[in-house]
Order: C-alpha cells, then structure tokens, then sequence
C-alpha cells in the first residue's frame, strides 16, 4: 500500500486530481471502445461525408462521412497501445542496459556509453524515420521505432543511479556476505534506482503519443481504415478549409492526453520528492 | 568645389541604385511559380527518351516535331511539312530551319538520325518501332523507312516522350541527362531541379520557332518559371489563394466553390485525359483466379466515387480507356460497372465464404489482400473508399501508402503487390500496350499479365495495322480482350481543371493542345 501513498498524493493536489481524471476517461475510452463509441469507426457514409458537429454526431463527420468521435475513442486505443508498449519496452531495455554499464563499467560501459551518446545526438523522430525507412511503416514498426530512440535517456538515467549507489555501504555489505553480481543489481541497486526511471518513463510516454501522431501524420503508423489521431490530422489538413472539426477534435484528443500525463508526472515527482533524490546523487 | 563634387557623385549613386532597383523589380516582374499536377510529383527525372514518368515542364525544356491540339489536328513545332506515301511505308519530314538547342548546337536531319535510334532497348522503344531506318534527304529534311505502317506516328511525335534532347548533351551526361541537366529547345532553359520539390527555368530568349497553335511566335513572357512540386491539395489551394504561387496544374473538386467564389482566383475546365484504375496481379493468389478477379472488378462503385469524392465532377470509368478514344466504343457486356451481386455470386462460386468479420475464407485462408497506394490527398482518399468497397462484397485489403517516387520501384519487383490504386494520363489507345504488355512485367505492367492472346491483339494492333481505320479496330479488340480478363478495375475519369492568379498572370482564354503545355505558357504574361 505503500508504494501507492505518492500516487494518492499526487492526485489530491489539484493539477494532478484534474489530469488523473482526463487520464482515466482516455484510458476508459480505449479500453471500453467497442461499448463506448456511438458507431463503428470503419463504416463509410459518403453522402454523409463532412458534416458539421451535431446531435447525431457530436464531433461530426470526416471526408467519408464516418463518425469522428467514434474514431477519436479507437483512436485513443492506438495512441495508448502504441506509446505504452513502446516506453515500456524502453524503460526494461534501458534498466538492464544502464544497470549493467554502470555496475560493470569497463569497455561494456564504454561500448554502452559510447551509443546512448550517439543516439543521444539525433532528435528522435529522426531516428524513428531512419528505423521505420528500414523496416517499413505499420503499428509494430512504430512501436519498435519509438522504443529504440527513446533508450538512450533510460540507459542514461540508469546508469547515472547504478553508479552512484553501488558504492553505497549496504551494497559492499551485500557484496562482501557473498552475493552474486546479478542478486545485487536486481535485488538492492535496481529497486532503488526504480522509482526515477519510471518516473521518466511516464513523462516520455506523452512525448511518445507526439511522436506517434507524428509519424501517423506522415502515414507511417497505423493504416487505414484503423484510426490514429495522428493520421486523422493528417487526413484533416485535406479538409481544413471545409470541415475543419476533422483537425481540430484528434489534436485536441492528444494535447489534452499530453499535457494531462505530464501535469500529473509533475505532480507525481513532487509527490515523490524525485528531485531532491536526483540532486544527492 | 569640392561639395558640387559630392553632391554629383550622391545624386550619381542615387540615380544608378534607382535604375537598378528598377531593373530589378521589373525583372522579378517577370517571374512566375506554377503547381505541377499531384500525380506528377516526384517524377524522377526530365529524360524524354528513357523517362516512364514525366511532369508538365518537359514541354517547355523541350520541342517536338508536331503538337496535337484539341481537335485532334498536328501542328508543325520542329517539323515543318510531313507527308507520307500511300503505303504508309514511307514518311518525309521538313524541318524548321534556324532551330538551336540551348548548348548552341544546330537542329537538322543529323540530329533525328541520331535521336530515333536512341529509343531501341528503353521502356519507350514501342514509339518508334515501326520505323526502320532514317534517311537524310538534305540538312533539313529527313525520310523515315517504316517497317510496318503505324498510322499512329504523328500522335506518338506529339508526345512529351518524344521530345528531343540536344545530342551533344544527351552523349555527354548518359544516366544524369535529365537529372543534372536537360537540354532541349524549348522556350525554357533548365537552371535547376530538385526531385519532389521544385524545377526552376529561365526563358531561352533565342526562341523563335513556336508552333502556329501560340499567339507569341518569340522568347516567353516569364522569364523566371519556377514548378513547385506539392502533394498536398489544401496546401497548393493555400499557396495559390495567398499569392505564394500563380497557378496550379490540378485542382481537386472539393475546393472549386472556394476556388471560384475567391475574387482574384480563375478556374479553367479542359477535357480529361487521364484515367484512375486498379491493377489487379495476376500472378498471385488469390488473383491468379478469374472469379476473384472478376469479383474485385465489379465490388467498385464508380458512381459512388464520382458523387461524392469528386463531387460530380468528370465522369465515372467503365473500361480502360478515356470516352473520347473510339477505342473506347467496346461492346456493352464487356464495360465494368458496379454490380455488388455478380462479385458475391463469383466469390460463391469460387468457394469463398463470408466470414463472421466480413472478410470471406476458404480452406481456412482469408480473402484478405494488399492495396497499394501513393502518397497525395486524392489517392489516399480514393483508395480508402475502394478499401470499404471492397470489404463490402467480402474482400478485406490493408493499405500501404508508398511515396510516389519509389512506389514504381517497388511494383518492379512484381510480387508484393496485389491492388494498387493507380492513375494515368494519355489520350492513346496504346496506353493498354503500355500497362499491359507482356515485355514490360512489374511496372508500367502492374497486373503483371503476359498472355499470348493478348500478345497477339498488342501485335496487332500496334504495328499490324496499315490504316487508322485498321489501328482503331484491332485496339478495340485487344481493349475487349483485356477488359474480358478483368486484370483492372476501372474507377474514374478526371477533367483537367487548371486554377490561376488573375491578378498575377493573364493566360489566354482558350488553352490549345490537349493539354496546359509549352503553346499556351509562351502566351501567358505577369500582370
């Protein structure tokens, strides 16, 4: 129960009460679509294409007369499917990565060191167009790109921890008892490095949404007739001048998902006072 | 003294730098930024004679022999005269004298030795196969020895594939000519070009041989042209709609109310030329089955595309060639309209049963296909409806947008495709020997189908025939052939609608030629 008291107190302050809320609707909407969603998100009604905001369609219609807020909802489960696995995927792999440069050192912390640095040095949608150039455009393509330009700043920030802690007394305490290396990074430095990681994870899973939308907006994620809120803009800029609801509503849809995870991963490292903890290390 | 002395050179200065401001804003007067049409954008590059894709600028680079106007009627460019002996076995050509290319070098009968033999062994060989050998007459005056008679040869000298290239050029930059630089003889210099994103030209103020279809028989008006390349619609829409371009090649449907409600902006209508189509592979299943084919063919609802995505706009496509080719005129139980309970009956016949998420299945495979697809407004939302129209009759397709600079490369390999929503623009009926030639699999192939009847009819109808007459009868019947196969699926035909700056340029009011090329843009002029 313990490990939830930040979580409980980050939603009592009011920006992370207000953005737990709007997480939680975006959640519940990609969880919940198929029961949600007033329609299906693929079935065309051209004569019905465009139309405005009203009380059959609350958000309107896009180019092929298919209701936008029920694609905004499917939308939601693409955006948070994708950004999730993929800053999930990130964080694991840049955990054991750091862990092991930072606790080891030597030329694999050199090896490690020298590529986060690399990779560091590009944006990351670049490295995510060069990856997907390479393997070609699709959802598991989008998560694979995602995940490898944002390893850099977990392995990074691992690291950075493992260093730091692995000369504490308690770990040369464990270490002169007997304990293996492998006992030591996962049961005493991980456990205690864990919590800025994730942290961090949170907050880069709002940059990874940007960056799904953004490569959806060039047609590289999701393919039609699967919305993503990235591609729908995309579709929208065709349409702006006629039905601008259709670029509106989606880039509503990720500013408010965005800003609700980084307003509440503020709260959440107040709460968890991370950066006090960063400064002693 | 001394102050007179300054008050000179300060009056001097001011009066050279208010000429040469002068001079400056006249000659920006004089510039001009035109939209290529979205289908043309990343054409890779401005060789004529090995070039499968070419944009609008090529007619200004470059001069042909003939051009064809709206009435069907040729017009002399290069050549003067042409006549051709009862037979058809023999064509003479008079050619227009004081022609010079761009690098100063002369036009004459040496040049079309030289240029009709350069066409053996490229994708374009087929324009000129019926021609065995060229004779020079005199400097100015060429026989061209026909193997066959082809009594399409001056439609094919109006081509833009048919432009000639200075040969002095053309040796000199091999595989870059077209790519780093163009010579022609064009009214339009080439000063530089960015595949997919712009091409700038300068005017050739030699020029003093346009055809009798301009009213300007000099250098062009602009002297600055450059061709912007934007596969965005709403985008060009907003460029043109802000002074930031003067006129766009191709405008959709969707934005003519805006288009033509705008105070400074003039739409123009000419007929079409082009055609949207889907190639269906032959070669791989489950399409290598004529039922499933069949079934694709009639899924597509081209009145429900014309309605609403064109707004009524142009006219629905029932074959594969634009109305106004007498080629068209195929028998009526051979056209390919929607008929969403002939492809149910097809695919029942053919075994293939519905499943419970509407894609149908046999023998536990799924009916479920790729459709392919290039990037730009239009033919993303075109293939999106095809998508839902053919999921309508049972066939599931997932979608792959490629960029339309690289997506011929990929239909080359000729396996991974299966659908693929496509568009040309010809007014020809050897466009079916284009795609559907056995020599050319892959691409411009895309059905990749090689069948030795349909051989046969290409034969003949492409050098087996003595007279017009002849050629429009054996192409009706190799057009049959092809659309009894069902290896497409015809979707659309466009009418060409040109949008400009009224304000910024005035262009005259009737276009000649078939289409928006180097006769009309000579005439055009900043305002």
């Amino acid at each position: 129960m313990a490990a939830l008291d930040p979580i409980k107190t980050a939603v009592r302050s009011p920006r992370g009460g207000l953005s737990a809320a709007v997480l939680v609707l975006v959640v519940a909407c990609a969880l919940f679509a198929p029961w949600i969603a007033p329609y299906a998100y693929d079935i065309q009604n051209l004569p019905g294409s465009n139309a405005e905001p009203s009380r059959t369609h609350w958000m309107g219609t896009d180019e092929f007369g298919r209701d936008l807020m029920s694609r905004i909802i499917y939308g939601a489960r693409t955006s948070l499917s994708v950004a999730i696995t993929a800053i999930s995927i990130s964080v694991v792999s840049g955990l054991t990565l750091g862990a092991m440069a930072g606790y080891f050192g030597g030329w694999f912390d050199r090896a490690v060191t020298a590529v986060v640095d690399l990779t560091w040095s590009f944006p990351e949608i670049l490295i995510a167009l060069i990856l997907i150039a390479i393997i070609g455009p699709g959802v598991e393509s989008v998560m694979v790109a995602i995940s490898i330009a944002y390893l850099a700043q977990f392995t990074r920030l691992t690291r950075a921890q493992i260093m730091a802690l692995k000369n504490e007394t308690y770990v040369e305490a464990t270490a002169n008892l007997g304990a293996g290396h492998f006992h030591i990074i996962f049961r005493h430095l991980l456990p205690n490095a864990l919590t800025p990681v994730i942290v961090a994870g949170m907050l880069a899973t709002g940059d990874a949404i940007i960056l799904e939308a953004t490569l959806g907006f060039f047609g590289l994620g999701a393919q039609p007739p699967t919305p993503s809120w990235g591609a729908m803009m995309s579709s929208g800029t065709a349409q702006i001048f006629i039905a601008p609801w259709i670029i509106i509503f989606p880039g509503l849809a990720i500013a408010a998902t965005v800003i609700s995870i980084n307003l509440f991963g503020d709260a959440l490292i107040e709460a968890l006072d991370i950066r006090n903890r960063l400064r002693s290390v | 003294m001394r102050f007179t002395s300054k008050t000179r050179l300060l009056a001097s200065s001011m009066l050279v730098s208010t000429s040469m401001l002068g001079l400056a804003v006249a000659a920006s007067a004089q510039e001009a930024t035109f939209v290529v049409s979205a289908q043309n954008v990343g054409t890779p590059s401005y060789n004529p004679i090995n070039g499968t894709q070419l944009n609008d600028a090529i007619t200004l680079i470059f001069d042909r022999m003939v051009i064809q106007d709206a009435d069907q009627t040729f017009h002399g460019q290069l050549a003067t005269e042409w006549e051709s002996t009862a037979d058809g076995m023999s064509w003479t050509f008079k050619l227009r004298p004081g022609v010079t290319f761009h690098d100063g070098e002369p036009f004459n009968a040496e040049t079309i030795v030289w240029w009709i033999p350069q066409f053996a062994d490229t994708e374009n060989a087929f324009m000129t196969a019926a021609i065995e050998s060229v004779e020079v007459i005199d400097d100015l005056t060429v026989r061209f020895v026909m193997k066959n008679p082809d009594p399409n040869l001056l439609s094919n000298m109006s081509s833009g594939f048919m432009s000639i290239p200075s040969p002095k050029a053309f040796d000199a930059l091999g595989d870059d000519f077209g790519v780093t630089d163009a010579v022609g003889s064009g009214p339009f210099r080439l000063e530089s070009f960015t595949v997919g994103q712009e091409t700038v030209l300068s005017a050739n103020e030699d020029y003093a041989w346009a055809s009798d279809l301009s009213e300007n028989q000099g250098a062009p008006h602009i002297k600055t042209l450059t061709f912007r390349e934007i596969s965005e619609d709403s985008t060009a829409f907003l460029e043109l709609s802000t002074g930031g371009v003067d006129l766009l090649y191709s405008v959709p449907t969707d934005f003519l109310p805006r288009l033509e409600a705008a105070a400074t902006v003039q739409v123009g209508t000419m007929p079409g030329t082009g055609l949207f189509y889907i190639p269906i592979n032959t070669t791989v299943e489950p399409f290598t089955d004529i039922k499933v084919r069949e079934a694709a063919a009639f899924a597509i609802n081209q009145k429900e595309i014309l309605d609403n995505l064109y707004g009524g706009v142009g006219s629905v496509a029932n074959t594969f060639l634009i109305d106004s080719l007498l080629a068209a005129n195929v028998d009526p139980a051979l056209r390919i309209s929607y008929d969403p309970d002939r492809s149910n009956a097809v695919l029942d016949d053919a075994g293939w049963v519905m499943g419970s998420d509407g894609v149908r299945e046999k023998d536990g495979t799924r009916l479920q296909v790729a459709l392919w697809t290039q990037n730009g407004t239009e033919f993303k939302r075109v293939t999106e409806v095809v998508q839902a129209q053919l999921k309508a009759v049972g066939i599931g397709a997932d979608i792959t947008v490629f960029d339309s600079a690289t997506i011929n490369d990929q239909y080359r390999k000729g396996t991974d495709h299966q659908l693929a929503v496509r568009s040309y623009s010809w007014a020809n009926a050897d466009i079916i020997d284009w795609f559907f030639s056995g020599q050319r699999l892959g691409y411009p192939n895309v059905s990749m189908w090689n069948d030795a009847k349909a051989e046969e009819m290409n034969l003949a109808a492409m050098s087996g025939s003595r007279t017009w007459e002849e050629r429009v009868a054996n192409f009706t019947a190799y057009h049959e052939y092809v659309l009894s196969q069902f290896v497409f699926a015809p979707i659309y035909q466009p009418v060409q609608i040109y949008a400009y700056d009224k304000e910024a340029i005035s262009v005259p009011e009737t276009i000649r030629g078939t289409r928006l090329q180097s006769q009309t843009v000579v005439d055009i002029t900043v305002n």
